[in-house]
């Protein structure tokens, strides 16, 4: 037990995963040590609502599954409410729970309400708590006509409402979602956000972690987030503040044909052009391909410049759009991620 | 350990893996098609009998009904092997870190799914043996019948328990089904399941010895064939018992340990 204040308190956290490979079936094996976590640090207050932004592979789920108590470090150490993770792991398992994207954590051939029931008996809730929490849970997520299916009838959407309630099912204090609205419809997403936000997070004061590579949801929805790459804890902050200290303030979106290499190469040697990245675009006018051009600026008085560059190259701009810094560019900023 | 998880993991195991027409039909099928191939098998030597020898007591039984019990009762040991597996579903499923997410007690988890293993199987192993009786002539000798409920049931025992300590393999790695296939030739062999035990080269009997198969068979086949009392078959009935507790204990402390060493390894979460 720590004396920290915070909701979640990780120190130094490091995770190793050994990578074993053969050349053939009777080949020597050789392994490979892959740093997952690497000597990361951060802490999350109570009745806040952090977000861990990271491209794949960056270790965000390996640290939501050490938090939640499914695997082990192999350094440093981690809190929950003041309890040590691997020390006192069962006392940590009652006042937390997960959430993860994609449609497995249930049992397909159990009804929407025996699934409830059955994780309720696991946390051992009150018995006269059970029956009311399940109906509220099924109530809330709109699950209440449909609770007596099997889960395999569900549809994607019904099935991660149908975890979300799995994952309140013990009331936690702290709620771990590890990329909830993965491959959700738009509006079931949206609304999965909204009541996250409203009712988890400000009318029930719990403390949540969200891991997720949109970073439109976790500007929606983040007080603070953390940006991981590679193991490794790249910046902490608010949003607003983290875009506050952005190298590049303005971020200029410029849609054009006849983009060339040269001309591309000659937009980089521009005094004012902080980092200029080139994505994919699917598009065309009159005939000739579109591509997109980003160019993170100091000021909005570089866009003329820009622009009469590029008519000196003969580029036909199709549409420009300025802006200031968004997560997404922090994120490319930070992971160097497109 | 809580009597509420344990109920709870048997009313979900018996629905999800039990509680079709598919799997109903095969648990009843498979061991009246093994038995009908065994009767047919061993019909020309229908007359013969065989002598069993245990701890000084010596019983002449019938050759149909010592192949017969042989096969129930081992039929019955691989699936409690096999279908104790229930962590491999859970693996399979996507399922497995949901349960060890939560802070239920793992012997509790292990034992609610031994729960739905007895329930589903026990009216297995007694609709097939009164199908044999009914329809294969097996010359059944019971004087003591209480002798014989308690061989059927602390067997039972024994080898839940020995199935709950495999299982905790398969919270460790998701190879564990390999292990408990190793298992099921050698017990064949030791275990006295095609021949009796005499015939078995003394270097093997410490072996033997070890499985609770070995000593549910001389039981049950003793009881049930050879009109043994409860006093003919303490021996191999305290030796189950024994078993049956020193299993639970090991299970116990393996489930645990099995689960640090997921967790250390990232072996916990692998499908």
């Amino acid at each position: 037990m720590n004396d920290s204040s915070s909701a979640v308190e990780v120190r130094r956290l490091s995770r190793d995963y050994v990578s074993a490979k053969r050349s053939h079936v009777l080949g020597r094996k050789t392994t490979t040590l892959i740093k997952a976590l690497d000597d990361v640090d951060f802490e999350i207050e109570e009745g806040e609502l952090f977000g861990l932004l990271g491209p794949n592979g960056a270790g965000k789920t390996t640290t939501v599954k050490i938090l939640c108590t499914l695997l082990e470090p192999t350094r440093g150490q981690a809190f929950v409410k003041g309890l040590d993770v691997v020390k006192q792991a069962r006392q940590v398992q009652r006042i937390v729970n997960m959430v993860a994207g994609g449609e497995r954590m249930l049992y397909y051939r159990l009804t929407g309400r025996e699934n409830l029931k059955y994780f309720a008996e696991l946390y051992n809730v009150p018995k006269k708590d059970v029956a009311p929490r399940v109906e509220t849970l099924l109530k809330l997520m709109g699950l209440t006509d449909r609770a007596d299916d099997d889960v395999e009838k569900y549809s994607k959407g019904m099935k991660q409402r149908l975890q979300v309630c799995r994952g309140l099912i013990n009331d936690p204090q702290v709620l771990f979602l590890d990329e909830p609205t993965l491959g959700l419809d738009v509006n079931i997403a949206k609304d999965l956000r909204k009541f996250i936000c409203e009712k988890i997070v400000r009318e029930q004061g719990k403390t949540v972690l969200l891991t997720t590579h949109y970073m439109y949801e976790a500007e929606e929805m983040c007080d603070r987030v953390g940006f991981i790459n590679k193991g490794k804890l790249v910046a902490v902050g608010k949003p607003e503040d983290l875009k506050r200290k952005a190298p590049s303030g303005f971020s200029i979106e410029i849609l054009a044909t006849r983009l060339t290499d040269a001309t591309l190469s000659g937009l980089r040697k521009l005094p004012f052009a902080k980092k200029v990245i080139t994505t994919d675009y699917h598009g065309e006018a009159e005939g000739e391909k579109i591509d997109r051009l980003v160019i993170n600026a100091d000021s909005d008085k570089a866009v003329p410049e820009v622009l009469s560059y590029m008519a000196a190259q003969h580029c036909r701009v199709v549409s420009v759009n300025l802006r200031g810094p968004t997560l997404e560019d922090l994120f490319m900023l930070y992971t160097g991620e497109k | 350990m809580s009597t509420r998880v344990i109920l709870a993991e048997a009313t979900k195991s018996l629905k999800v893996y039990f509680f079709s027409s598919r799997t109903v039909f095969w648990t009843l099928a498979l061991p009246l098609a093994n038995g009908l191939y065994l009767y047919f098998l061993y019909l020309p030597f229908a007359a013969q009998s065989i002598d069993l020898q245990f701890s000084g007591a010596n019983y002449r039984i019938d050759l149909i009904g010592f192949t017969l019990v042989g096969q129930l009762l081992y039929t019955f040991f691989t699936m409690m092997l096999l279908t104790g597996a229930a962590f491999e579903a859970e693996r399979w499923q996507g399922t497995l870190e949901t349960v060890l997410l939560s802070p239920a007690s793992r012997i509790a988890i292990l034992l609610g799914g031994a729960l739905a293993n007895a329930l589903n199987y026990m009216w297995m192993l007694v609709a097939v043996a009164l199908s044999w009786i009914a329809f294969i002539h097996v010359n059944i000798l019971v004087t003591d019948f209480l002798a014989l409920l308690l061989s059927f049931v602390l067997s039972y025992l024994a080898m839940v328990s020995l199935g709950m300590c495999l299982e905790t393999f398969f919270i460790y790695s998701r190879r564990g089904s390999i292990l408990v296939a190793w298992f099921q030739e050698p017990v064949m062999f030791l275990s006295g399941q095609v021949f009796p035990l005499q015939s078995m080269p003394a270097v093997l009997l410490p072996l033997s010895y070890m499985l609770p198969l070995t000593f549910g068979l001389i039981a049950v086949r003793f009881t049930l064939l050879g009109g043994a009392t409860l006093l003919d078959v303490a021996i191999p009935l305290s030796a189950l018992a024994i078993m049956a507790v020193s299993f639970s204990i090991l299970a116990k402390f393996l489930v645990n340990y099995a689960e640090k060493r997921a967790k250390a390894n990232a072996t916990l979460t692998m499908f």
